[in-house]
């Protein structure tokens, strides 16, 4: 449990988290149908800074990315007398694709950007990115939560940053998720997303008093379904909120703040889960309608603007929605709704197969809602008891013999699906399956437990610059301009995480972490804290780094409990 | 018509890397999706919607509309022939 010092969101609707916040209240929304943008041949509606806004927020010697982000940790920071130059003070920078428009140049890499606002800000400590896709907000605040928790730090600044370009909405338009009109969350109208731009930030710190916002618990489950489509019923989701809220008052929820981005599937499987999870009656809010899908930023945005709602009595309304199109029962109004509760649910849902679930609370010190009542389920139940022991480690590398399709071919060759991988999944995967073969011709250890206990925590440097190079060359043609919507969903990194989860039946945690270099002690770290905090009982982890295909590394360790 | 299935067949199976399956396997007849036939996922039908609009500059936006279209090679090629326009 970690507390809330300050926030900051900035955006086109406002600098402040007050000014967007009344921006929201009176019904803003920054979101616009662009034609002919980029020269993208399809038209789109986003939420993206007008020229005079990027003019105001750009600073001298960094990218827009960078500037936004610094922009918005350096406003929350007023609001605090934090010394951020002291080594109890990490920054948590998440983000789905930062600085993409500088491929091929040593800003692209997103720990150099994370360096680069971490300098401005005048931090001494090594930054993380998460990189989880749509999740990454709530990835970051659960691992701030670990690192505080386990004693490592006793601040982080969490950043959420997202800057929208040709790279990025064309890769959605090309997987037919991205609406011209602005976007109607789970209305029955719906017809896609709408790309979003925004960095938003919360200081947490280590103490709690009872004035501020807690962030009480967190969940992260895989579907193990599809990199893409989520689990029909919302299994993951399911599992995720069920984690979070066994043995606690569902009646004391002020609301769901749900990812609602305004997809057939994501809405459809979303409203399923609440279900499922016994909260059809708790008042949902999705608040896509105001800033579009702001993707790295959005589940830290949306988790402050529901503090500033819930502050203010009010559960905010769900912009663009009319009439229910999902089949799960969820209340979902485009009223605003007054309540006297002081906790919420924070849920998403994204590519990779993974989705969060995270509780809050204002105040700390309340028996009812703090902790728990008996055990979690079964699996679950056992957070921060089980201990996991590394029980075998595999490394590839460009420097070994055989290459990785020889090593499919030899000693896998029974998923087919291999072909289809990007590099950097092949990489991770072909890795994966050694490691968990290698136990069964062991005499003492145990094989890979498949289930809601199987996790995966990798990391980087490179993220996933091959697959952005190959995208790339898909779109940078103006007049043969056909963006591949398979090698996009690969630009993503974690979903190496959600090929080894599909294939291994693995629905625990799953977290890409992107590193300045492969620092073991750090890695090790949010290793150690990850595996304390969750219900994990076996898990795949290590570093998986990609440069080129001449160019790899790859360290992969098995956990098991034993 | 044959030669239009010969050509459609060589541009999915390089397009969706689906490395493992031969030609001659490749019946034109087969379900492309579920376990009894090819076995491609939502994706590989998004592909196949970019092939078609590069290869033979046929739009389609809606990939509900394509349900008909995409359940055989044999299928799409008659989708093909008769919307093609390249």
């Amino acid at each position: 449990m970690i507390s809330v010092l300050s926030t900051n969101i900035t955006s086109p609707l406002g600098f402040t988290t007050e000014q967007n916040y009344r921006a929201v209240l009176s019904g803003s929304s920054a979101l616009k149908r662009h034609e002919g943008l980029w020269g993208l041949p399809e038209p789109f509606a986003a939420s993206l800074f007008s020229e005079e806004l990027r003019a105001a927020l750009a600073i001298d010697g960094h990218t827009f990315f960078e500037s936004i982000a610094i922009r918005s940790i350096r406003e929350a920071l007023t609001h605090t007398r934090l010394d951020v130059a002291s080594e109890r003070v990490v920054l948590i920078v998440s983000t789905t694709k930062g600085n993409v428009e500088w491929l091929d140049t040593p800003h692209y890499y997103p720990s150099e950007a994370a360096q680069a606002i971490a300098q401005a800000i005048g931090l001494t400590t090594k930054p993380i990115v998460v990189c989880n896709a749509c999740v990454s907000g709530l990835s970051a605040q659960l691992l701030a939560d670990r690192l505080l928790s386990e004693g490592i730090y006793d601040y982080a600044i969490v950043v959420g940053a997202e800057v929208q370009s040709k790279f990025i909405v064309s890769g959605f338009q090309s997987l037919k998720a991205v609406s011209e009109e602005p976007c109607r969350p789970f209305d029955i109208e719906r017809n896609g997303l709408n790309p979003g731009e925004a960095a938003a930030t919360i200081v947490f710190a280590k103490t709690s008093d009872r004035e501020s916002w807690q962030l009480l618990d967190g969940t992260t489950c895989n579907d193990a379904y599809h990199n893409v489509s989520p689990s029909p019923q919302g299994d993951g989701l399911t599992k995720a909120i069920d984690a979070v809220m066994t043995g606690r008052d569902k009646s004391r929820l002020a609301t769901v703040c749900v990812h609602g981005t305004a997809t057939l599937y994501n809405d459809q499987m979303e409203s399923r889960a609440i279900e499922r999870a016994g909260l059809s009656d708790v008042p949902l809010s999705a608040l896509k309608g105001y800033y579009g899908h702001t993707m790295g930023a959005a589940g830290v945005l949306e988790t402050i603007l529901t503090m500033q709602a819930t502050d203010d009595g009010i559960v905010l309304p769900t912009k663009g929605f009319t009439e229910p199109g999902i089949s799960g029962k969820v209340s979902i109004s485009s009223k605003p709704k007054k309540t006297d509760k002081h906790t919420f649910l924070k849920v998403m849902s994204g590519f990779g197969g993974c989705n969060v679930a995270a509780l809050y609370k204002k105040g700390a010190g309340s028996k009812e809602q703090g902790a728990r009542k008996g055990a979690g389920s079964e699996e679950q139940g056992a957070r921060g008891i089980v201990k996991l022991e590394k029980t075998h480690t595999v490394r590839l590398s460009s420097k070994d013999e055989k290459t990785l399709t020889d090593i499919y071919k030899q000693e896998i060759g029974d998923y087919p699906k291999f072909y289809k991988m990007d590099f950097l999944s092949r990489l991770a995967f072909v890795a994966a399956e050694t490691l968990s073969n290698s136990p069964l011709k062991g005499e003492d250890s145990l094989p890979l437990r498949e289930g809601w206990g199987g996790s995966l925590i990798l990391f980087n440097h490179s993220s996933s610059i091959i697959a952005d190079r190959q995208f790339l060359s898909t779109i940078s043609d103006k007049d043969n301009c056909f963006p591949s919507p398979s090698l996009f969903v690969y630009t993503l990194p974690n979903i190496t995480a959600g090929e080894i989860a599909i294939r291994h039946h693995l629905k625990g945690e799953t977290t890409f972490y992107i590193l300045p270099d492969k620092d073991e002690t750090l890695m090790q770290q949010i290793l150690e804290a990850t595996l304390r905090a969750t219900g994990t009982t076996s898990a795949i982890c290590g570093w998986v780094d990609a440069e080129s295909e001449t160019n790899y590394e790859c360290e992969l360790s098995m956990y098991n409990h034993t | 018509m044959e030669q239009l299935i010969n050509e459609l067949k060589l541009q999915i199976k390089e397009a969706l890397n689906l490395e493992e399956l031969t030609m001659e396997e490749f019946d034109e007849n087969a379900p492309l999706f579920g376990e009894d036939g090819i076995g491609l996922d939502s994706i590989d039908v998004l592909e196949i919607i970019v092939l078609l609009e590069k290869q033979y500059g046929i739009r389609l936006n809606n990939p509900a509309e394509g349900k008909a279209i995409f359940q055989s090679v044999n299928t799409i090629a008659q989708y093909v022939q008769a919307n093609r326009k390249k």
